[in-house]
């Protein structure tokens, strides 16, 4: 018998109901499912079932994410590397984003699955995978230089008030890692203010860390100075396309890199874990409104209106929150035909929040925020033309 | 013809299917009448334990309808009856006389003679035979009233669940059977006789007969399946259904004046030494179809397909609507590091484990691979399902008591095909759910 699965029988008695851990069986449940599969069977017909499981839905989500985590750690290095003026250096660089990144991480895990484990025991129910897939992608929304003290409280409000409350997993209507966001942005503005982000700067002395703010390709973007113009401020500003696709630039976290999200959300549109309508639908939705405002775009109306429309889906947190946020399927639309229009609701949004509200320079957590509120209305309208089709039976 | 495209369903890619050779088996020592897989009827018993009886002679009547008599597989002794909770009739087994086994006669009908007779006649006649539980009426598959004309009656020859005997191999030399089997149902339904096949599949010589073919996967087989699809209006809603070996059985009672007995099985799935058709009787013995001792522990026998059979031990019998036996593996162990096997021969409808690039045949099992779980609304069960019920939200509607929503949605439509709960990663029971749904509304009309 394997070692592992020794340990887990040794212990699993204490977990058992009348042992003296019996309360935290959930608890040991997860960590045992992460080792073993079930070895529980059908009782009745069906009799076979599917070989997937929402762990395993859960698990290639947050391997999707990893990448962004990961470039997440090596571009806080290189932006402070770059912020201090010193010359990159890979290894240490990586080294500097992993202190930096690594710690919210933890912290994001440690209270994410904290208030989930406090929860299901109170409930005496399993824990659901879920909020793993909410530990991991809350950080990566964060500036690097965020207080650890922030984060803690942005994924307990973003676990509590945005999923517990409503039951958990399953049950929520809003999109529990954005939910934290939110809160952290409009109760703590200094630190998450969405027209600046803080890098962290590597200084040579003995002070190693400190932290600068520069201004986000959003907001260069907005103060363009003419029509026709606002591809090549950003592009003065250090911002051009290339910078943007690759997510070079100080950013949130994890959520700069438009590449990355793309092949994330190829991966999972692949699996089959994310669905394509709402993916599509966001683009479209984001390219459409683009053209349009374009069109309006002219003499005397702000120059932002005249930015090349495809620039939306490389500048600021758009591409994570198409990939990763929107696609969450809980608090979606549980249609198809809904979410084809929930997509294209949250595309039109954002681009909408962007451009004629100055002071909400990045609109798609609100855009998806806001349309996660509405999917349940959409999905009612779903349904009901869907009911309408079909001849009744009773 | 018509052809009828069903985009819905699921093949499934399992180990094990029957060949296509046909082996007679021997009459086994004893055979037995399972009432309580007869869904609706409430059985009297009309034979007491050590009652001497023939092929032919009654067993047992429905309370709601005694009109509708259930009679004796075998000629012999009842050696056992055998009750269940609440004294829920489980199975009548009769010891068999294997050398002398007797048989009541009844009067047969010529294809000529039916022209004749009226349908009442032809009804009465099948009450008085004790077949007509070959009938079922959708949606809730149960036995349907002897008085009333059905829209329509229609008859599968295709089968696609896991697994099925193959219409090829029931219906080979029995072709005359057959057509007289669907002249019986002209008269029954008035000319309103649906017959569809396997459009994937080379006619066999079915063409004359059918009206219908179509295209797709499982549980395309099912006529409630096709009825969803082609249904003009409400009033087809409780059409019929007889089963293809069913109406072989008519045919032959009717043809030959004798209760037919014979039954055409098949041994299938992962774990079957031998996976073929076996001919032999209706309520065979399982261990009569398999050497239940050359078997290892890891085994589930089923009666009848794997998304729809009851499971059962080797001393279990086949019951009268089950034409299969499957074998697969229990699957009782806990795989180590079951989340992270990239699963190139783990079956699955979904595109998350690498068996979707494996061509090969998988090894299905009875293990749950999860825990139960909230639904996540990943729509699997919505893409899967045949008739285009949303089951995700059927469901959410019956556990919030909202009957009437949930049959706006479709719920008597539900064929029953358990495509849901397969494919359910929150493994969520949900055909079971609509299952017991559908029969509490069952009783809630009958009332």
């Amino acid at each position: 018998m394997n070692p592992i699965h020794r340990l887990f029988l040794s212990q699993r008695k204490r977990f058992e109901p009348g042992g003296r851990l019996a309360r935290w069986q959930p608890f040991f449940k997860s960590i045992e499912n992460v080792f073993f599969g079930t070895a529980e069977i059908t009782t009745q017909s069906p009799h076979p079932r599917d070989s997937l499981s929402v762990q395993r839905y859960m698990m290639l989500v947050i391997m999707a994410v990893l990448p962004c985590l990961f470039f997440g750690m090596y571009n806080v290095g290189l932006q402070a590397f770059l912020a201090a003026g010193r010359q990159p250096d890979l290894w240490p660089m990586f080294w500097l984003g992993t202190r930096t990144v690594m710690p919210l991480v933890l912290i994001s895990y440690l209270f994410g699955f904290g208030w989930e484990i406090i929860f299901s025991t109170i409930r005496k129910h399993p824990i659901s995978e879920g909020v793993f897939v909410t530990a991991i992608l809350f950080p990566l929304t964060l500036p690097p230089t965020i207080p650890w003290w922030q984060a803690a409280l942005g994924i307990s409000f973003g676990v509590v008030i945005g999923k517990e409350v409503f039951g958990g997993t399953g049950r929520n209507f809003l999109n529990p890692a954005l939910t934290g966001r939110a809160f952290l942005y409009f109760a703590y503005p200094v630190q998450m203010s969405g027209d600046a982000v803080w890098t962290v700067v590597a200084s040579k002395g003995a002070q190693a860390v400190d932290a600068m703010t520069t201004a986000t390709p959003l907001v260069v973007a907005l103060a363009a100075p003419e029509t026709g113009l606002v591809e090549k401020t950003l592009s003065k500003a250090g911002f051009d396309g290339w910078t943007l696709f690759l997510g070079l630039y100080p950013d949130s976290i994890g959520a700069s890199s438009t590449l990355l999200c793309l092949l994330g959300a190829a991966a999972l549109v692949i699996m089959g874990v994310a669905s394509y309508r709402i993916i599509l639908g966001d683009i479209i939705g984001i390219i459409g409104m683009g053209y349009a405002l374009n069109w309006l775009a002219g003499n005397g109306a702000m120059p932002y209106l005249s930015l090349n429309p495809w620039y939306h889906l490389l500048m600021g947190g758009t591409a994570f929150g198409i990939a990763f946020m929107s696609t969450d399927p809980v608090s979606a639309p549980d249609t198809h035909a809904a979410r084809w229009i929930y997509g294209i609701c949250i595309g039109v949004l954002t681009v909408l929040i962007r451009a004629f509200n100055p002071a909400y320079p990045e609109g798609i957590m609100l855009a998806i925020l806001f349309m996660n509120v509405f999917a349940p209305l959409i999905d009612h309208m779903v349904v009901r033309g869907k009911i309408r089709k079909r001849i009744p039976n009773v | 013809m018509y052809d009828v495209y069903i985009r819905k369903g699921y093949r499934f890619r399992m180990a094990g299917t029957p060949s296509k050779e046909l082996v007679s088996l021997s009459d086994p020592a004893q055979l037995a009448f399972l009432p309580e897989k007869i869904p609706y009827v409430k059985p009297r018993l009309k034979v007491a334990e050590q009652d001497r009886v023939k092929i032919g002679s009654i067993l047992f009547e429905d309370k709601h309808n005694p009109a509708i008599k259930f009679l004796s597989p075998a000629g012999g002794v009842v050696s056992k009856i055998q009750f269940g909770p609440r004294r829920v009739v489980e199975a009548i087994i009769v010891d068999r006389d294997c050398d002398n086994e007797q048989s009541v006669t009844f009067s047969s009908v010529s294809p000529q003679d039916l022209n004749e007779l009226s349908r009442e006649a032809v009804v009465d006649h099948i009450l008085k035979g004790g077949l007509w539980w070959t009938f079922r009426q959708l949606p809730f598959r149960r036995i349907p009233d002897p008085r009333q004309k059905p829209p329509a009656i229609i008859v599968s020859l295709c089968a696609k669940e896991p697994f099925q005997p193959q219409p090829e191999v029931y219906l080979r030399d029995r072709a005359d059977l057959m057509s007289y089997g669907l002249k019986i149902l002209d008269k029954l339904a008035q000319g309103q006789v649906m017959v569809f096949s396997d459009g994937n599949q080379p006619a066999q010589g079915h063409d004359p007969w059918l009206t219908h073919r179509v295209f797709g996967d499982y549980p395309a087989d099912d006529p409630g399946t096709l009825l969803y699809h082609i249904k003009k209006s409400a009033d087809q809603n409780r059409a019929w259904t007889i089963g293809g070996q069913d109406l072989l059985l008519l045919a032959q009672f009717l043809s030959r004046g004798k209760y037919p007995v014979d039954r055409i099985v098949s041994v299938g799935g992962g774990k079957a030494p031998t996976p073929r058709h076996y001919h032999t009787r209706l309520g065979v013995p399982l261990r009569h179809l398999v050497d239940a001792d050359a078997l290892d522990d890891d085994v589930r026998f089923v009666a009848g397909g794997l998304l729809r059979g009851y499971g059962s031990t080797a001393e279990g019998f086949m019951g009268h609507y089950e034409t299969s036996l499957n074998l697969i593996s229990r699957g009782d162990r806990a795989e180590f590091l079951a989340l992270f096997n990239p699963g190139i021969d783990k079956p699955t409808y979904s595109r998350t484990f690498l068996s979707r690039l494996n061509p090969g045949n998988l090894n299905y099992t009875c293990n749950i691979h999860g825990e139960r779980r909230a639904c996540i609304a990943c729509l699997h069960c919505a893409d899967v399902c045949p008739v285009d019920i949303l089951p995700h939200m059927a469901y959410k509607a019956i556990c919030a008591d909202e009957i009437e929503e949930s049959l706006e949605h479709g719920l008597l439509d539900c064929v029953e095909c358990g495509l849901c709960s397969y494919v359910c990663p929150s493994k969520i029971e949900l055909s079971r759910t609509f299952m017991a749904a559908k029969a509490a509304y069952a009783k809630e009309q009958a009332e």
